[in-house]
């Protein structure tokens, strides 16, 4: 029981009536009913709501709604009725939510809970439904369908064909895209629940997408391209990403050619502790990077290791920074150090695998690079980095810019 | 090794703004963003942007050793239109045994904080603290020059049109004709 999500619908339903209700009264309202009086959760809603529609002289707060919306014009904070297709089903993270999936007509597809209390019969997927005063509440910043214990649903003999329509990654937004990509990496799943978690690429450039563990739930096969319905597309810290629990993806003959990766040029203004030579954990797919006491996070003490080149550093473009990770064959191209030569030069120098990094970091720290790689999290992992070079064109352009202007 | 060592994560750091000696050496504004004690200090630039942290290029002309219990080096680093006065002391470890090791004169990049002291005679003296100092090559300086002269250029096209800029304006009563004629004459000295 969650009383501040019955406070939300409620001052939702009231906000609905262009009336602005004071969130803190509700709130008071529900505890006394629910705690003191051990008022049953939904009567208690139903309740305080009556209560604030007789203050603010609603008439029918509960009754229908009458105007229909179109699946696809859905804002945050509406407390709408609409007609849809159920096109996906996935199993609910938590027991408080009895169904979530993804409901679609021909104007878009949005997302959808049903709650566990609104004890509305359960959902079919590939069935068309009415559903009337539901809420669209903001999930990772994308819309969602909240079907609560006011919600009303009936059958729908509607039929009308949903034809999703392809966007460019670049053009994806926050809530349910369709898209066509090409599976271009697999990483190494953060989570024990994740089934696949790797990167999608198109014409247009790279998405992260995950996969949750779900039934009947495949992972997507590298290096295929697959016409994918139905996404959610999340917002984290600003970067979009992709949930394809909920999607149905189908491989396609074709091949696509991706904007992989981005460019970016700047100062080399910081390398950071653990540049250099590293020593790396033995241990079959493993490879983590060993602290001082060869001792690796996982696999604890280890006796061997492996030695790798690395640089973790900052671009500065002057109005943006960039966080490299720069692996070994740039490393080397780059400063002109094999790893033998490092493995050599620590080995024999008393300062060891410090020496490495200072002499790294004075080969390369406050240069101009123009570096290649893709962006993963939030890092660059750096294909190929050169010197920028001194163009004397610039220099012409700057002049007239600076002399061109009174 | 771990001077300057940061946070990944959400944090994201600050690019470090490129600045001509003259146009810093005029900056006396200087605010913290929040009142905690690790909040980001700035110094506000006249052209018109705030900066934490400067990256520039220059010839390293001279070098002392001050202090005995903290020591730390003072330098001097010039740029087409003057000099920058550079320190670092025990709480930048990696530029103070950088530093230690260049010999004058050299090209060096360095990447550091500015700061503003008033002096008692109520003059203020613009430094920075360097996080990190590496000897670099004609070429860098060349670069960092046009880097520069842009990044001004930027500056003065935006002039004015956003709060830091507006208020650049109002305590530097900045004249960009100057700022032109400094960055022209900058740029007049590298080879076409």
């Amino acid at each position: 029981m969650d009383i501040r999500e019955m406070v939300e619908r409620i001052s939702q339903k009231i906000a609905s009536k262009g009336k602005t209700p004071d969130k803190k009264k509700i709130e008071t309202k529900l505890r006394r009913l629910i705690e003191e009086f051990g008022v049953h959760a939904n009567e208690a809603e139903r309740t305080v709501l009556n209560e604030l529609a007789k203050e603010y002289s609603l008439s029918s707060i509960t009754a229908k709604s009458s105007d229909m919306k179109e699946i696809g014009s859905l804002l945050p904070g509406e407390w709408v009725t609409i007609e849809g297709k159920v096109v996906s089903l996935s199993t609910p993270p938590t027991p408080a939510i009895a169904q979530a999936g993804i409901l679609a007509d021909p104007s878009g597809a949005i997302r959808f809970v049903v709650w566990s209390r609104a004890g509305t019969p359960p959902l079919t997927e590939g069935s068309w439904y009415r559903i009337e005063s539901a809420v669209v509440d903001e999930y990772r910043g994308s819309p969602s369908l909240s079907i609560h214990t006011g919600t009303t649903i009936a059958p729908s003999d509607q039929d009308i064909p949903i034809i999703p329509e392809i966007k460019k990654i670049s053009e994806l937004k926050p809530g349910i895209g369709n898209l066509r990509a090409k599976m271009i990496q697999e990483w190494e799943p953060s989570h024990p629940r994740m089934l696949q978690v790797g990167l999608l690429g198109d014409e247009s450039g790279t998405i992260k997408f995950t996969i949750w563990k779900d039934s009947g739930k495949e992972p997507l096969e590298l290096d295929k391209v697959y016409s994918i319905y139905y996404a959610q597309v999340d917002e984290f810290g600003g970067r979009l990403g992709l949930n394809l629990t909920g999607a149905m993806y189908v491989p396609e003959e074709m091949e696509i050619v991706v904007r992989s990766g981005e460019t970016v040029s700047g100062a080399l203004v910081h390398i950071a502790p653990g540049s250099g030579l590293v020593k790396r954990c033995p241990v079959d797919g493993c490879n983590r990077v060993l602290s001082r006491q060869n001792y690796c996070p996982v696999h604890e003490i280890q006796s061997t290791f492996r030695y790798d080149l690395r640089i973790k550093g900052v671009l500065d473009s002057g109005t943006k920074t960039y966080n490299l990770l720069i692996s070994r064959p740039v490393v080397e191209q780059m400063t002109g150090m094999s790893l033998e030569a490092a493995v050599e030069l620590a080995e024999n120098n008393p300062l060891g695998m410090d020496e490495v990094f200072f002499k790294m970091r004075d080969l390369v720290q406050g240069r101009y690079f123009i570096c290649r790689g893709s962006e993963m999290e939030d890092r660059v992992l750096v294909k190929e980095c050169t010197p920028l070079a001194y163009d004397t064109r610039n220099l012409a352009d700057l002049l007239n810019r600076a002399g061109g202007a009174p | 090794m771990n001077g300057s060592s940061r946070q990944s994560g959400s944090f994201e750091r600050e690019p470090a703004k490129r600045v001509f000696s003259q146009e810093l050496r005029e900056a006396r504004y200087h605010f913290k963003e929040g009142t905690e004690e690790k909040s980001p200090t700035y110094v506000l630039l006249p052209t018109g942007e705030r900066a934490n942290r400067v990256f520039l290029v220059g010839t390293l002309t001279e070098k002392e050793r001050k202090g005995d219990q903290n020591m730390f080096y003072q330098a001097r680093i010039a740029d087409p239109s003057g000099t920058f006065y550079i320190i670092a002391g025990s709480y930048q470890p990696d530029a103070m045994q950088q530093i230690a090791r260049i010999d004058p004169p050299a090209f060096v990049a360095v990447v550091g904080k500015p700061s503003v002291y008033d002096t008692p005679t109520g003059a203020a003296l613009v430094s920075v603290r360097a996080e990190s100092i590496t000897a670099v090559d004609a070429d860098t300086r060349n670069l960092w020059v046009l880097d520069a002269a842009r990044c001004t250029l930027d500056r003065l096209d935006r002039l004015g049109s956003d709060d830091d800029s507006r208020k650049a304006v109002e305590i530097y009563r900045t004249d960009p004709v100057i700022y032109r004629k400094m960055v022209f004459d900058a740029l007049a000295q590298l080879k076409l």
